[in-house]
This record gives C-alpha cells, sequence and structure tokens, in this order.
C-alpha cells in the first residue's frame, strides 16, 4: 500500500466536511418527516404516518409536477435539438444573437417572466386557468438548457464533414438527421433532458405566479405545506420529492455517462 | 503489373468510372475571396489524375466542385459521361469521397459504416451484407467487422473509409488528403497499396494533395495547381522532367536555378558553362537543372563548373552538398559517387542533362 501524503487526509476530510455540510440538512428534514413528533425528536418514535397523510392529500401535485416536466422535455426536445443543429451548422450574427436571446429566460428573474406572461395573456381565461400556462413558463426556461448542452456536443464533433460524407453516400437530409446528427449528439441530448426535467419538477419562482388554486404543482404545494401544515408533513412532502427526483437522477446519469457501450474489445 | 502483386486484391471488381468535364469552372466565395479561376480540365474514364499544389491553390475547391459539395459559378459546367451534372447534388452523383479526417460515424461499427451508402440506398439486409463483407475483404478488414471507430487505429480508419466510398459502386472515386493524418511510415505503405487499388478498380479518380511524392506516385497525370490556376498538366515525369513554368520546377521536387548569359549552346555564369537544350535565340535567361543529374568530374573529364563546398550530408546512398558559385543561390548537388566531400573543399562538376531554360512567363 502507498503511503499518503498530509495533504491527502487535508483535502479527504475538507471534502467529507463540506459534503456533511450539504448533506446533513437533507438527511435532518427526511428524519423529521418520519418523526412522530419533531418537537420532541427521534425518541417519540418513527412513523410512515406524515408520509401516507401527504400522499392522500398532496399525490395530485405530484402527478401534475411530471405531467409538466415530461410536457416540458417533450416541448424542449422538439424545439431544442432542431434549434441546437441549426446554431451549430450557421455560425453568422444573427444566429449568435439568437442564442444569447434564448439565455435571457434564465438571466431575468422568473417572477419577472411569469408577470410578463400574466400581462400578455393572462385575460385567455382558460389558458390562464390551464397546467399548459406553467408549461409555457417551463419550457421558456428550461430550453437554453436543452440548447445549450446539445450545441456543445454538436461544436466537438465535425458536424460538417459527417454530414457531407452522408451526403457522398446518397443520404438525404432527413436520413443523415435521424441516421448520423441526432445519435451522434446522444449525449447532450441526454444531459439536456436530466437538466429540463429536473429544473422543471422543481421549478417554483415562476411557477408561484403562474399556478392557480386548481394547478399546484409539488414545489408550490411544499412552500404551501411547510408555511401552513405541521413541520413533519412539509418534511414528508420533501421525502416524497426526494424519492420522485433522485432515482430520475440516477438513471439520466446512468444514461448520459457512457456515451455508447462498446463492444468491449479494444486492443 | 505482375499477377504477383494482384493477389492482395483479388477481392477486387472492376469498376466502370465516368469521364469527368469541367468547362469553365471558376469559384468565388460569398466574402469575394476567388478560390478557382475559370478552369478547364479533362479526366479520362479510369484514369487517376492528381491535383496538386500549396494550401490555398484552389484543388480542394475542385475537388468539391467535381463532387457536388460546391456550386462553381454562373457559366461553370460539370459532366459526367457528357451528361451536365452542374446542378445535380452530391447525394445523387454517385460519387465515393474519402475525406482527410475520415467522417467515419463514431455511433456506427466498421461494418454499419461500410452499409451505410447501401442502407440508404434502399438495398435489402441480405444485399447490404453480401456486399459489405466483399469490400470488408478486399480491404483486408474482416476482423475489424464489429469493433468501434475509436478503437481503430489511423490506418485502419483509411481502410475502412475506402470500403465505404467504394460499397455503393461509385463511377468517381474522390480522395481529399486521405494520407495527411497518418505517420510517414504508414503513409508509404499505403501510398503502394492505394495504388495497387486504383489500377485494380479501373475508377476515375481524383485525388487531391499538397505532397509531391504521393502525386507522382499515383497519379496517371498531375495537374499541378497555383493561385486558383492550372500551372501544368501531365504525366509525373513530363511534370518532373519538363515543368512549364519555374512555379513547377520548384514546387516538384529540388530544382537549381542559375543566370546567366547564352551562347554556343551553354548558358555562361561566373561559376562556369552549362549545356542547355534549344538556347538559339535567347540572349539572357535562367537555366534549370535537377541536383541528381550532377556529378563529380573525374579526372581528365572537363568540368561545366566548380566551387566550394558550403554543406555537406552524408546520407547513405549518396550525399548531398551544397555549393557556393558565385551566385545569389547556392547550388545543391545529389552526388552518387562514394567520396568524402567536406565543407570547404572545392569540387568540379559535370550535368549530365541538358539543362532547361526557364519558361518566359514567369
Amino acid at each position: 500500500m502507498r503511503k499518503r501524503g498530509l495533504a491527502y487526509w487535508f483535502l479527504l476530510a475538507l471534502t467529507l466536511l463540506v459534503s456533511a455540510f450539504l448533506i446533513v440538512p437533507v438527511g435532518m428534514s427526511i428524519l423529521a418527516g418520519l418523526t412522530v413528533n419533531y418537537f420532541i425528536g427521534v425518541e417519540s418514535g418513527l412513523t410512515l404516518q406524515w408520509l401516507a397523510q401527504v400522499w392522500s392529500d398532496h399525490r395530485h401535485t405530484v402527478f401534475l409536477s411530471l405531467k409538466i416536466a415530461l410536457a416540458c422535455l417533450f416541448c424542449t426536445l422538439l424545439i431544442g435539438v432542431p434549434t441546437a443543429y441549426v446554431l451549430a451548422r450557421r455560425q453568422n450574427a444573427f444566429t449568435r444573437a439568437l442564442e444569447e436571446l434564448l439565455v435571457m429566460p434564465v438571466a431575468i428573474p422568473g417572477l419577472a417572466t411569469a408577470l410578463a406572461l400574466i400581462v400578455m395573456y393572462g385575460g385567455m381565461g382558460d389558458f390562464r386557468r390551464s397546467w399548459s400556462f406553467i408549461l409555457v413558463g417551463h419550457v421558456l426556461f428550461t430550453l437554453p438548457f436543452m440548447v445549450r448542452s446539445v450545441l456543445a456536443v454538436l461544436s466537438s464533433i465535425d458536424l460538417k464533414t459527417f454530414e457531407e460524407g452522408a451526403r457522398s453516400l446518397g443520404a438525404s437530409f432527413t436520413q443523415r438527421f435521424f441516421g448520423i446528427v441526432l445519435p451522434n449528439c446522444r449525449s447532450g441530448i441526454l444531459a439536456g433532458s436530466l437538466m429540463v426535467v429536473t429544473l422543471s419538477l422543481g421549478e417554483f419562482n415562476m411557477t408561484l405566479l403562474l399556478h392557480t388554486p386548481l394547478t399546484p404543482t409539488l414545489p408550490v404545494g411544499l412552500a404551501d405545506a411547510y408555511a401552513s401544515l405541521r413541520m413533519e408533513v412539509g418534511s414528508a412532502y420533501t421525502l416524497v420529492f426526494f424519492i420522485i427526483i433522485i432515482p430520475l437522477l440516477v438513471v439520466m446519469q446512468w444514461a448520459a455517462a457512457p456515451a455508447r457501450i462498446g463492444t468491449g474489445q479494444s486492443r | 503489373m505482375g499477377g504477383g502483386t494482384r493477389q492482395n486484391w483479388n477481392g477486387a471488381i472492376k469498376m466502370s468510372g465516368a469521364a469527368i468535364r469541367l468547362v469553365c469552372c471558376g469559384k468565388t466565395f460569398a466574402d469575394g475571396t476567388r478560390a478557382l479561376e475559370p478552369v478547364n480540365l479533362e479526366f479520362d474514364s479510369g484514369e487517376t489524375v492528381v491535383l496538386l499544389g500549396p494550401s490555398g491553390c484552389g484543388k480542394t475547391t475542385t475537388l468539391r466542385i467535381v463532387a457536388g459539395l460546391e456550386l462553381p459559378d454562373p457559366g461553370g459546367c460539370v459532366t459526367f459521361d457528357g451528361i451536365d451534372v452542374t446542378a445535380v447534388p452530391i447525394e445523387r452523383r454517385n460519387v465515393g469521397m474519402v475525406f482527410q479526417s475520415y467522417a467515419l460515424f463514431p455511433n456506427m461499427t466498421v461494418a454499419q459504416n461500410v452499409a451505410y451508402g447501401l442502407k440508404v440506398r434502399g438495398l435489402s439486409v441480405s444485399e447490404r451484407e453480401l456486399r459489405t463483407r466483399e469490400l470488408l475483404t478486399m480491404m483486408q478488414i474482416e476482423p475489424l467487422a464489429d469493433r468501434h471507430i475509436d478503437q481503430l487505429s489511423g490506418g485502419q480508419r483509411q481502410r475502412v473509409a475506402l470500403a465505404r466510398a467504394l460499397a455503393p459502386r461509385p463511377r468517381v472515386l474522390l480522395l481529399d488528403e486521405p494520407l495527411t493524418a497518418l505517420d510517414a511510415r504508414l503513409r508509404d505503405t499505403l501510398r503502394v497499396e492505394i495504388n495497387r487499388l486504383l489500377r485494380s478498380l479501373g475508377i476515375t479518380t481524383v485525388y487531391v494533395t499538397h505532397d509531391q511524392s504521393e502525386a507522382m506516385a499515383l497519379g496517371d497525370r498531375v495537374v499541378v495547381m497555383d493561385h486558383g490556376r492550372v500551372a501544368q498538366i501531365g504525366t509525373p515525369r513530363q511534370i518532373y522532367e519538363a515543368p512549364a513554368t519555374r512555379f513547377v520546377a520548384e514546387f516538384i521536387g529540388t530544382m537549381n536555378v542559375v543566370r546567366g548569359e547564352i551562347h554556343d549552346g551553354a548558358l555562361h555564369f561566373v561559376g562556369g558553362k552549362l549545356p542547355v537544350v534549344n538556347g538559339g535565340s535567347v540572349r539572357q535567361g535562367e537555366a534549370m537543372f535537377r541536383p541528381e543529374d550532377l556529378q563529380l568530374a573525374e579526372d581528365g573529364q572537363p568540368p561545366h563548373f566548380g566551387g566550394r563546398i558550403l554543406v555537406s550530408l552524408y546520407q547513405g546512398d549518396h550525399t548531398r552538398i551544397e555549393i557556393d558559385v558565385g551566385n545569389n543561390r547556392p547550388i545543391v548537388a545529389r552526388i552518387a559517387q562514394r567520396r568524402d566531400l567536406k565543407p570547404g573543399e572545392h569540387v568540379h562538376l559535370m550535368l549530365s542533362m541538358p539543362a532547361i531554360l526557364t519558361p518566359s512567363n514567369e
């Protein structure tokens, strides 16, 4: 065994300390959601009753959030991937300006974007009341993340030559877009999807203004629960959020990490 | 071509190549850069033509016009076998292309890459497999069929790129600096292989390179280009032995140039005199000759000129010397005679071939 230097142990301790600083509150919150009485502490015993209460009273917010996140992913894929392709293929003043403009909804506070949407479309009653109003906000906010991550991959490969190669072999635009372009930016699409889904699931700023009492999402319901219900219920609600988001994160990370599983016979 | 050299390529199937004509094809880019002055070129069916020149000479633009990746300026016209294909995009020109970076698709295996052109043409799975197998055998890369592109060496990628380009039986094969990305030793081996392959296929090939030895080895004819113009078209031997311009002479190999006065069939300069071809009417001029045409004058032979050795590099099979003859540039000689040549020594040299008078257009 190689002897490790002092610096190694110092850095390890620092890393563990910082990690603990971030993770302990999360653990405490989870524990609070499972404790019979938070003010007495764990001695009062562990229970699943808060979780059950959250599930029976608020599960519609969970389903709405998942529905919006998936719809948001669908929209950003549909708009974002072709946009990234055009930005990668045509580098001129206009596309550069477009690229900058796309990032605006991220730079501007969510509240401002939400207010602008309400001012503009608030009068359209059915649209204002439906969940698609929230969806529009989420798409605006998450689209740049999809475009950016796909664009990053497309810029790192020699897209133009790949396409010329495919053309010389007789491939039409559709054939090369689906057969060459999309498979080669798979890792960017996966990374972008991961960002979009997690951002949409956790989006609170904008949604607070965009939602109606009939369309509360998970983060909005969570804020409500902490404000008006017992601490244990709020914490159990957070736990529900973790249960949804953590497996999702793990699955998408796993899918994005090995860009391709090789045949395993590298020489 | 001997029967023995064929056996490596016994999988090769004769292909028919299109005769290509470029009529008045120039190219001006959107920013106003003139990449190619209007040129007329004719490539015969089955011929290998090498476009040779320094970077920015218009050779790649010419290739891309043949391929259909660039449109010539209005008025230009490209024909394959007499049929105007100027407006036909590359997808429907039936050309095979090998790129400098190979452009192999990283999302596919070797076999899938080779089969791609057949797949997009709608061939059945069994036809595709048959033809892919055929090409993999021909290029001797069968064991690599299921590898991914990032698991291949440079030379293997080169073979896959060739197999992929040839799979759909193109009428024309276009190669854009296919060996530039490889190291020198591999380049030599592959050059021999590509040469053998092209001879046995009988496909019309346009090959772009900036490497003159590649051009000499591969081309039936070489088109030397400079600043968007054709400087000379000819067989490798014509280009080397009878360069049409000073540019061609100095781009291909090493060329000595001396300036002097011409009379009595010889060019007289400070270091001596040189025999020249048909120096009849010219009175003043420059004469060019190759380093390997010089040899040391033996005892009793009258030397053409003499000078002091500035640099001497022993290369085994020859010694490369640079001689000061009072000219503005030293003269380079490639001496095959086995003699110790040291800097500072005075040598007498003979020219075994008459020198070429520099064409007046430069």
